[in-house]
């Protein structure tokens, strides 16, 4: 786990520096600032040095200090700048939500298409499900809050859209108000974010089902008499669930990273966000710590998704 | 008994509150109050009104802030915050652009020029209640501003051309004096920077406290800063933030600011600033009731134009206040020199009838129609149109009469036959122009990618020139490879704009030979055209003299030779301010680019307040 961080962060620094320009690029075209100040100012974030030695320093401080990095920005530390206020808590809530709600549509729908594969309510869902996976994210996200603004004119009803709070709920103590205007924001959220993984799921959803049903265990059961409830869901899905769990480790990181454009059209309050102004500003160390940030999480996802194999399928054994 | 005891300590409990609520702010009107005439007859401010105090603004914009330190913040999406917090000894009046005192409540100038005397407003305070004096002026020049260790883009600006710095001193507790090594005209407007408290930072300066490391300064106030430890003098105070959603900013109880009526200023209580990441969603939220004041896109006109009476909201588009900031296209004269290669184009580029030839191709009508809506005006002078010194006018703050604008119609016949004048003519009868050798010229138009607007300019353009023969095309690219490539002299056309202000002297780092954005003619630095010289002459004509007439007279010819002899930089268009409020919002009408950046969407917000 160790060195793929480490090869992980060696690429990415040095991908950082094929950017062209630096985070001082902005600056040059400002008419107001001297060439000697500029030089003053690379001097003293470092972007004089050459790039190995820079990478060095930084892992230096991280291995001796702990430190990783500060932010040309802020000049506040890295994980600082990235988990200001409450981003992270709302980066998990927003990405676990999301998928939690994905998994609760996607399977049982799955199951429904492999139960009732050609038939025209199996089209449907397929259609609807790569519609979802096709619309672009940023443009559903607008069409959403357009519709909601425009067509349903919700502010007349002293409802707001984007973000996570209305105004006036923003700085309030929590309140069962609060929890209910939090999930009138956060739904746009689940529909988009959740769509467009809802196809893919569904669909290896119907394809494990359809698979496992053609075996010669699930006959037997059938021949036995069980059920058709039972052959199914008790004899076939447990079996045919497998694969997707392996696949919920790579859902994980795929729902942070993959719901940056969202979270900019939707306005959402998380670690992308932060993530994304320091890629436009060219703040490398940030644009480290987020990479850092976001590698962890896929090896967690993949952890995660080992413990849960292990747990639904008691054959599997880590040894 | 009980009871009495109850009633007595509650009673008391109210009263203890009342007598901390009462504390907050001055108990009368300090005698040096800044009074602000709004509605009075006969002043700058008759068509604004004096307000109602109370109520909470809300607005928005895009990023978050980085910091809550004045001096050494950025960019806008910082000084938008700490500008409203911090005050400065003059201001720059946001009706009609002139110098004000502001913390200073008036000055003295020697007769030479070189000596300022400064008088501060006595009795005015911090948003802690502490007392502001001459220290906090000193501190904010000598130990900051000054100080090698800080890192602050205001030293750049109050530097002198001779490379020396105002000597600031004090003579008292309310009075300052700067002493200058030369005459300079705009140090009245440069001296205006947010004036620091003393009495919090100063243990945060390695300077004053060596026992903090040096460079400290850079990092206090960062967001990590209890926002109860800010203070200023300005008149609103961050309040609270939160990261991506809003920073909530108060009214400061001790602001110095009045009305005619003897109310204090700012009227609203509260002012909010809701952080979005784009400007699509804070369309919807202003449509959407969530905004009171939106600074919209010319793109969003319409859209806002449709509602405006069912929703009762006002969308100003004022043409005759265009955005601060040029616009261009810039050919870069030094094409080819660096490797010795391009002569013929580096030969062409050189040839001021060619950019003549481009300046009549340039079809900025179309461009404003198809690109903006209509929502813009022609540029042709670097200096802003509202700027007292733009040579648009007859004398210094004249009206605008345009009589001196240096103006290429748009016509192709006429760039066409000016380029067959100098021999770039169609050789081989392939439709397009070649140099005399008979190669084919050919040429590329860069602009960001992502600016529709600017893809929409060059497009235009490159259609006009290949339509007269000229082989050109558009190619949008990242905007840091833009800016790295304008910057060493690696392009053909950049088209791209800088910011920029009303004070012509802004632009030396541009317009002056040895500039590091002379992007077009670097080489001039060692051998600069005839033209190039007087423009120098004239920058340092236009700084050198405390009479503004005279300095207009510099500043004219300077903007003259510049547009129509120069033609370093072809100007495209400005777009016209345009911005919508609700029609609660109070004294919303006053706003202008020259309120900004001191000011949000270039309005005062201590005068704006909620109608009843």
């Amino acid at each position: 786990m160790l060195p793929l961080l480490v090869l992980v962060s060696l690429f990415s620094f040095a991908i950082i520096q094929l950017m062209p320009g630096d985070y001082l690029t902005r600056a040059r075209l400002d008419p107001q600032i001297k060439q000697e100040t500029l030089n003053a100012l690379a001097r003293r974030y470092g972007l004089d040095k050459p790039f190995m030695t820079r990478y060095l320093a930084w892992v230096k401080g991280i291995l001796t200090r702990g430190d990783f990095g500060t932010s040309f920005e802020t000049r506040q530390p890295v994980f600082f700048t990235l988990f200001l206020g409450s981003r992270l808590q709302w980066t998990l809530v927003v990405s676990i939500s999301t998928m939690i709600i994905t998994w609760l549509f996607a399977i049982p729908l799955g199951i429904y298409s492999a139960t009732h594969q050609y038939k025209a309510s199996d089209h449907g869902l397929t259609f609807f499900g790569f519609l979802g996976l096709s619309i672009p994210n940023f443009f559903f996200a607008l069409v959403v809050l357009w519709l909601l603004v425009a067509v349903f004119k919700v502010g007349n009803y002293g409802l707001g859209i984007g973000g996570l709070f209305d105004n006036r709920f923003i700085a309030a103590p929590w309140s069962l108000a609060k929890i209910g205007n939090l999930l009138w924001h956060i739904w746009p959220a689940w529909l988009v974010i959740g769509t467009s993984g809802m196809a893919g799921l569904l669909r290896y959803m119907r394809g494990s089902l359809l698979d496992t049903l053609s075996l010669q265990y699930v006959q037997t059961a059938r021949a036995k008499g069980l059920s058709e409830h039972i052959v199914v869901y008790k004899h076939a899905v447990r079996n045919a669930i497998n694969p997707l769990i392996s696949m919920l480790g790579m859902t994980l990181p795929n729902l942070v990273a993959g719901s940056l454009v969202t979270a900019i059209v939707l306005n959402l309050p998380t670690v992308e966000r932060a993530f994304w102004s320091a890629l436009q500003m060219q703040d490398e160390y940030v644009i480290m710590g987020g990479l850092l940030f976001f590698s962890l999480f896929l090896l967690l996802g993949n952890l995660l998704a080992d413990i849960l194999l292990a747990w639904v399928d008691p054959r599997i054994r880590y040894n | 008994m009980k009871k009495l005891v109850l009633i007595t300590a509650s009673l008391l409990v109210v009263f203890s509150a009342c007598a901390v609520a009462l504390a907050q702010g001055y108990e009368t009107m300090p005698e040096d109050a800044l009074i602000i005439p709004l509605g009075v007859e006969g002043t700058l401010y008759d068509f604004l009104e004096p307000g109602l105090r109370g109520g909470t603004m809300y607005i928005s914009t895009i990023g978050d802030p980085k910091k809550w330190n004045h001096t050494t913040s950025k960019e806008t999406s910082t000084t938008l915050y700490t500008s409203q917090m911090m005050a400065g000894l003059t201001n720059q009046n946001p009706v009609n652009g002139a110098i004000e005192p502001e913390l200073a409540k008036s000055w003295d100038i020697s007769d030479d020029g070189l000596v300022i005397t400064f008088h501060l407003r006595r009795g005015i305070m911090w948003s802690d209640g502490t007392l502001f004096g001459a220290d906090d002026v000193l501190f904010t020049f000598n130990d900051l501003i000054y100080n090698e260790d800080v890192d602050t883009s205001s030293r750049d600006n109050i530097q002198l051309p001779d490379d020396t710095f105002p000597v600031v001193e004090k003579v008292d507790d309310h009075t300052v004096k700067v002493t200058l090594s030369m005459t300079f005209r705009p140090i009245l407007t440069q001296i205006g920077v947010g004036i620091m408290p003393k009495h919090k930072l100063a243990q945060y300066v390695h300077k004053l406290n060596p026992d903090v490391p040096v460079g400290t300064f850079n990092e206090t106030w960062g967001l990590d800063t209890d926002p109860a430890e800010l203070c200023g003098l300005g008149p609103f105070i961050v309040e609270s933030y939160e990261p991506d959603q809003q920073v909530v900013m108060r009214r400061n109880p001790y602001h110095y600011r009045y009305d005619a009526n003897g109310t204090q200023l700012p009227y609203i209580d509260k002012y909010v600033i809701l952080t979005v990441a784009s400007q699509d969603v804070s369309l919807l939220k202003f449509r959407n009731g969530e905004l009171d004041v939106f600074g919209c896109r010319p793109a969003d006109v319409p859209i806002l134009k449709a509602e405006e009476a069912a929703k009762d909201i006002t969308v100003m588009v004022a043409r005759d206040k265009p955005v601060l900031g040029t616009t261009w296209i810039t050919v870069n004269q030094d094409v080819g020199l660096a490797d010795g290669t391009r002569e013929n184009l580096r030969n062409l580029f050189r040839n001021r009838k060619f950019r003549i030839a481009l300046c009549h191709a340039m079809d900025k009508e179309t461009m404003i129609n198809n690109l903006v809506n209509g929502l813009a005006v022609p540029q042709w002078s670097p200096v802003s149109l509202l700027s007292p010194f733009y040579a648009g006018r007859d004398y210094y703050g004249g009206p605008i009469t345009e009589t001196n604008a240096v103006i290429f119609e748009y016509d192709l016949d006429k760039a066409a036959s000016l380029l067959d004048e100098i021999g770039i003519i169609d050789r081989n009868g392939d439709g397009w122009r070649d140099f005399e050798d008979g190669t084919t010229v050919e040429m590329e138009f860069n602009t960001n990618v992502g600016n529709t607007v600017r893809e929409g300019a060059i497009l235009i353009i490159v259609d006009d020139l290949n339509k007269i023969g000229l082989k050109a095309i558009a190619n949008p690219i990242d905007f840091n490879t833009l800016v790295t490539k304008l910057l060493s002299a690696d392009y053909d056309f950049v088209y791209l704009g800088l910011t920029g202000g009303t004070e012509p002297n802004s632009g030396g780092n541009v317009y002056r030979p040895c500039g590091t954005l002379h992007a077009w003619h670097y080489s001039a630095c060692e051998e600069p055209y005839e033209v190039e010289k007087r423009i120098d002459e004239l920058l340092d004509a236009g700084v050198a003299t405390l009479d503004n007439d005279k300095a207009f007279e510099a500043y004219k010819e300077y903007q003259i030779t510049l547009a129509g002899e120069d033609l370093g930089l072809l100007y495209t268009f400005n777009n016209a301010y345009t911005y919508v409020y609700y029609n609660y919002v109070g004294n919303a009408q006053v706003a202008s680019p020259l309120g900004s950046p001191s000011s949000f969407y270039g309005l005062t917000w201590d005068l704006v307040f909620k109608k009843g």
